[in-house]
């Protein structure tokens, strides 16, 4: 966001940050509800960010709703909660190329959003990226 | 119309019958549906946001459209959060005010909203977002009557152990009075995201529309042609649902 020429951090700055992270190819804040892309940047995994957003939702709402994966009445999830913060935090995709870290971002009104990153597995670092990923999406909703 | 306005990098205000679209130089930067919970709504509703800091708002920047900046500015929502927010009211809106309709449609030329500049989006990745979640719909449960008609749970689904708690929230409030719109507003959600739960329930077999007082005269032939037409896999759903239209034409 950019206001008479004052830079308030954003989607962007958080997309851009994710960007500096060794062996990123491309991140996307997206709305796992609906698989609208809010914001992207790098590369797509897949055809393009569209369809990658819509794939990503599907997977993230999978292990959002399933019992297994988020039971309920737990700490972080507790039934009043009505899935506003699901208690899943992050899920990790390896394949023989890349990583895929979606993590669940919580916001303080109703929503259902996840920062995504794409990840080289040779260059990238699994676990900095994690750490840097629960960084950005809390300063995200607290800047 | 909408792509034509863009490709003239027109600013205003384009109505229709379900909401209105803001453009600036062409970009869409906000919408406005009567079915949609607005920004303040989805702020407001889970206490992010308190009624007095809205009015606030308004007041302070409403005259000067920069209601989005005011809202920053004195803390009262962060930059990601308010941009979250917005897309997620702005897409919403557009989807019902994109709907194919045979109602006007008019631009007013000049006409900007008070929630000022935010993050604008290309009136194309607009357009091809409302395709896109039309198509999604569909997929979901081929039957747009849940879209509008009040919902009830299912008298015979075993609610706590199938529904996802953020759809047993939407469950929780299907009263038979309430309309998708209804609990989207309740909820403090983008009124889409209510519709996609609603049709998820309903082919779970887990809500449905309530039956018609005047029930007494079905048609079930053109019941069980739909069915057997929505699904090459039928699930158990789908099958009880076969079962009831067969039962109601004995």
């Amino acid at each position: 966001m950019c206001w008479g020429g004052f830079r308030v951090p954003g989607i962007d700055e958080c997309l851009l940050h994710a960007m500096r992270l060794p062996g990123v190819r491309g991140a996307a804040l997206v709305d796992w509800t609906s698989g609208l892309a809010l914001g992207t940047v790098g590369d797509a995994a897949g055809d393009d960010h569209e369809t990658a957003a819509a794939e990503t939702a599907e997977l993230a709402r999978m292990v959002a709703e399933h019992p297994t994966f988020a039971p309920l009445g737990t700490a972080g999830g507790p039934e009043t909660d009505h899935g506003k913060n699901p208690p899943v935090e992050d899920l990790v995709v390896t394949t023989r190329t890349c990583y895929h870290v979606l993590r669940f971002v919580e916001t303080s009104f109703d929503s259902s959003v996840l920062l995504h990153l794409w990840l080289d597995r040779t260059d990238g670092n699994l676990a900095l990226a994690r750490l840097r990923m629960r960084d950005l999406t809390e300063r995200l909703v607290l800047e | 119309m909408l792509l034509r306005l863009a490709s003239e990098r027109a600013t205003g205000a384009l109505l229709r019958d379900r909401g209105t679209l803001y453009l600036v130089e062409g970009q869409v930067v906000h919408a406005e549906s009567p079915v949609a919970p607005g920004i303040d709504v989805m702020l407001s509703a889970t206490g992010r946001l308190r009624p007095d800091g809205w009015t606030q708002a308004i007041r302070e920047a409403g005259a000067d459209g920069a209601v989005g900046r005011y809202l920053v500015d004195s803390g009262l929502v962060s930059g990601g959060e308010l941009e979250i927010c917005h897309l997620g009211a702005l897409f919403d809106a557009a989807f019902f005010a994109l709907a194919p309709s045979s109602g006007p449609t008019r631009f007013r030329y000049g006409a900007a909203h008070w929630i000022g500049p935010v993050r604008p989006v290309a009136a194309e990745a607009v357009e091809r977002e409302t395709l896109r979640r039309r198509a999604l719909l569909d997929r979901l449960w081929a039957h747009p009557e849940t879209d509008t008609a009040p919902v009830v749970p299912s008298p015979r689904s075993a609610r706590p152990r199938t529904a996802a708690p953020r759809q047993r929230a939407v469950l929780d409030l299907a009263d038979g009075v309430r309309t998708p719109a209804d609990i989207a507003r309740a909820l403090g959600r983008p009124a889409f995201h209510t519709l996609i739960d609603v049709r998820r329930l309903a082919a779970a077999g887990l809500v449905e529309t309530p039956r018609p007082a005047a029930a007494a005269a079905p048609t079930p032939p053109s019941d069980v042609a739909r069915l057997m037409a929505m699904s090459a896999d039928p699930d158990v759903a789908l099958l009880r649902r076969l079962r009831d239209a067969l039962e109601a034409t004995l």
